[in-house]
């Protein structure tokens, strides 16, 4: 996934697309004569000089334990002591795994509905925060909750919503005498897409502010003088230009949703001291549980099955992702 | 693409070398263990160190005991024992590092940890010799009750021990003996006693029963502990092992299931156990809001910083149902040796060393848990505990010992917090647990 991330804009000039279609003299540089130019030569030279080390260390720290992770998926492994091979059987379990497939669920819920959100009010916070008077104040303070630790959240959802704590000793006063079970199993879940719709919005506005502040001043000149209206601002101007920003947004909002796991954890399970409820397992806390619940007998084979699932089919999301959102990057 | 196809060739190149680098830095991890024999330990051990992980952080109350016969075992032996506080997460730790040359020569945990990681995998040395070994002028197999050991709990599938407990916490039903004097001078005997005394609590207007709902294991101790009055010891492992799931068409298990129905539909535990975050409710019960609580021999550690004024602790046993002897719960903390270390003998001998008097009282006294040596005496606040497991017949350990991969955490817990939450009935539970039961051993065997 994160080849994606390096894959643009390797020398600097604008998207390949753009530049494939009207050639330049410039474009001589990416080597499209045989010999290559002196220029081209050096290039490849001080290729495995600098690309060496940081390539060395990446497959040696993250691409071989990805396939020692497919190894060990296909096998039954307690993390220690024999293997036993099993071929594509932790596979087949899983996907017969309610479990596994409710987890898997959520995971999306993460990815499409939290994301969704995220991007929504996202946008909406830029426009609002271009204008206003003290945005860079206001940018900080959006960007706070970004900071803190997921583990604050998960303690703090106790003091806010315990049948004792703050939201219904503030509901008391108003008539509220039975107020709703908001920490029970099944509200957990909602209740942690919500808090990561609040943390997480600011991270990204942050990240969309730098692109739109880049967008020259007489752009919105014109559209003041055409009488355009914010939302048409945004549509014909604030969008196209900052559409390679929100592609990278999305793409980091994509790797990272999979991920999610600590927030699960201390959310729900009583802050780490048990396992979650399993209504609010992502893909990520169910490949934790199977490996190291410290419950049971760690599960290596089934934990890695689940990892490599999740890993494959995000790649495909996020390859998906990058073809929808593909755009002939504007130049300015 | 094409064009850089290139650039690709000295990337390939260096993909290689780097399998080859990681390859080679991994090799051999996967050794298969070597079936240890037990050595012998009585010998001189100056001037030889030992690495010991363990499961306490600098500065908890166990880690002071354990330091202190650490410096005094020094001293006694001429050995150097190099220690690292690395708290809980030390079995997790443990886990990859089994897989390498690299172990440490003493870890110690609870049971439940040690044994499906080090235990059950036969990567533990046989620890008969610590058994065997003299401390205090006895042998510490004698110092340990003959109860807590058995049912071969401790044993590998070598038949020798693997593991040596100093330490044991065990469960009761904890109340104010300051504000409840009638549970401890008779506290309820039997299932239909202990409806009698919520239904007197209830009517005061207290809620009965404090409970942290979000925990499955705290759940599971009401079905598993009713089953066990009902079916002796070993019989939840007993049920779980049933490949066939008949077990669960058992009237007694539906009984079990059924009490803990009952305690739901009786509105006899706190409103609100439902939808709560550790600690709150437990917090609750230790300012005094609800009576009783079903918890571990930890509770007035646990609690003490925030317990009512004059909070007196006791306890009672998990009421008796049919005529089955009670037994009482015993979970074990204590060492094992990796059988891929190479100081055997200092590290066995510390494992030894723990059961000396003087280090039991102090983790009696000065720490407050429950040491393994019932000679030991022990904080007022668990004597009440102390007592049960002393007058129990038999001991059971926690979920009655079940570690089955993934079977507590993805099978039983989301079932039975289901029956706890009061979302199913006892008989929807059963039936939900056999299917669930019959699927998994399908897949899992």
């Amino acid at each position: 996934m994160t080849l994606h991330l390096t894959e643009p804009r390797t020398d600097g000039t604008p998207a390949q697309s753009a530049e494939s279609r009207k050639p330049v003299p410039r474009t001589s540089r990416r080597g499209s004569r045989p010999g290559g130019s002196s220029i081209d030569v050096q290039r490849k030279k001080l290729l495995i000089p600098f690309v060496g080390p940081a390539f060395v260390l990446y497959t040696v720290l993250f691409i071989v334990p990805a396939l020692g992770a497919v190894w060990i998926s296909l096998h039954k492994w307690a993390g220690s002591g024999p293997m036993k091979f099993v071929g594509l059987d932790n596979y087949g379990r899983i996907f017969r795994d309610q479990l596994f497939l409710s987890s898997f669920g959520n995971t999306l819920l993460l990815l499409f509905v939290v994301g969704t959100a995220i991007f929504v009010l996202a946008f909406a916070l830029t426009l609002v925060l271009r204008d206003m008077a003290g945005k860079k104040i206001a940018r900080n303070v959006i960007f706070f909750p970004h900071l803190i630790n997921a583990l604050v959240f998960g303690v703090l959802a106790g003091f806010i919503f315990n049948p004792g704590g703050m939201v219904n000793s503030l509901l008391a006063p108003l008539g509220v005498t039975d107020p709703p079970k908001w920490l029970a199993q099944d509200n957990i879940f909602p209740l942690i897409m919500v808090t990561l719709v609040c943390t997480t919005t600011g991270y990204f506005t942050t990240i969309l502010m730098a692109g739109v502040d880049r967008i020259p001043p007489y752009y919105y000149e014109d559209c003041a003088l055409a009488g355009a209206s914010a939302f048409q601002r945004l549509r014909y101007v604030i969008l196209p230009l900052t559409w390679d920003v929100f592609g990278t947004c999305a793409v980091l909002w994509t790797i990272s949703s999979v991920k999610i796991f600590e927030i699960v954890w201390v959310f729900g399970g009583s802050s780490g001291a048990g396992v979650p409820p399993t209504q609010s397992w992502t893909a990520a806390v169910y490949t934790y549980v199977n490996a190291f619940s410290g419950q049971s007998t760690p599960a290596y084979g089934a934990a890695t099955a689940s990892a490599v699932l999740s890993l494959a089919l995000i790649s495909v999301l996020v390859v998906l992702l990058r073809r929808a959102m593909r755009r002939d990057a504007v130049e300015f | 693409m094409g064009k850089s196809a290139r650039h690709l060739r000295p990337l390939a190149a260096l993909l290689g070398a780097a399998f080859a680098l990681s390859t080679t830095a991994c090799g051999g991890a996967t050794d298969a263990s070597t079936a240890a024999e037990a050595v012998d330990i009585s010998g001189s051990i100056s001037g030889q160190t030992i690495n010991y992980w363990s499961m306490w952080k600098d500065g908890e109350p166990q880690q002071k005991v354990l330091a202190a016969a650490i410096v005094d075992f020094e001293k006694e032996t001429g050995a150097t024992v190099s220690v690292q506080w690395q708290g809980r997460s030390n079995t997790e730790k443990l886990v990859p590092a089994l897989n390498t040359n690299n172990v440490p020569d003493l870890v110690d945990g609870t049971f439940a940890k040690l044994a499906p990681v080090i235990g059950e995998t036969g990567q533990a040395s046989p620890l008969t010799s610590v058994y065997s070994y003299e401390v205090d002028g006895k042998a510490v197999g004698s110092l340990i009750p003959e109860k807590f050991t058995s049912n071969g709990v401790f044993k590998g599938e070598d038949g020798q021990p693997w593991m040596v407990p100093y330490s044991i916490s065990s469960d009761g039903i904890w109340f104010d003996a300051a504000k409840h004097p009638e549970l401890k001078a008779k506290p309820p005997a039997t299932w239909d006693d202990f409806i009698e005394v919520l239904d007197k609590l209830k009517a005061g207007g207290a809620a009965p029963i404090a409970a942290d709902g979000d925990i499955a294991g705290y759940n599971s101790t009401w079905f598993v502990t009713a089953l066990l009055r009902l079916k002796g010891a070993g019989s939840f492992k007993a049920l779980i092992e049933d490949k066939s799931g008949e077990g669960w068409d058992d009237p007694a298990v539906l009984e079990a299931a059924r009490k803990v129905e009952a305690l739901v539909k009786g509105g006899y535990l706190n409103s609100g156990y439902n939808a709560s975050k550790f600690p709150s409710q437990q917090q609750l019960w230790a300012n005094g809001d609800a009576s009783l609580i079903l918890n571990g021999s930890w509770t007035p550690t646990e609690t003490g910083s925030y317990a009512a004024p004059g909070f007196e602790y006791s306890s009672f046993q998990f009421p008796a149902m049919g005529d089955k002897p009670a037994s009482a719960r015993v979970d074990f903390i204590g060492f094992a040796v990796p059988a891929k270390s190479k100081n055997q003998a200092p590290a066995q001998r510390l494992a030894a060393f723990m059961l000396a008097s003087k280090y039991q009282n102090a983790l009696g006294t000065e720490a407050k848990v429950l040491p393994v040596r019932p000679d030991a005496p022990v904080d007022p606040a668990v004597e009440s505990v102390k007592a049960a497991i002393d007058a129990a017949p038999a001991t059971h350990l926690q979920n009655d010992g079940v570690t089955f991969p993934g079977f507590m955490e993805k099978v039983f817990f989301p079932k039975d917090d289901e029956l706890f939450l009061g979302k199913t009935s006892a008989n929807e539970f059963i039936g939900k647990m056999k299917t669930a039961q019959i699927q998994y051993w399908k897949d899992n065997s």
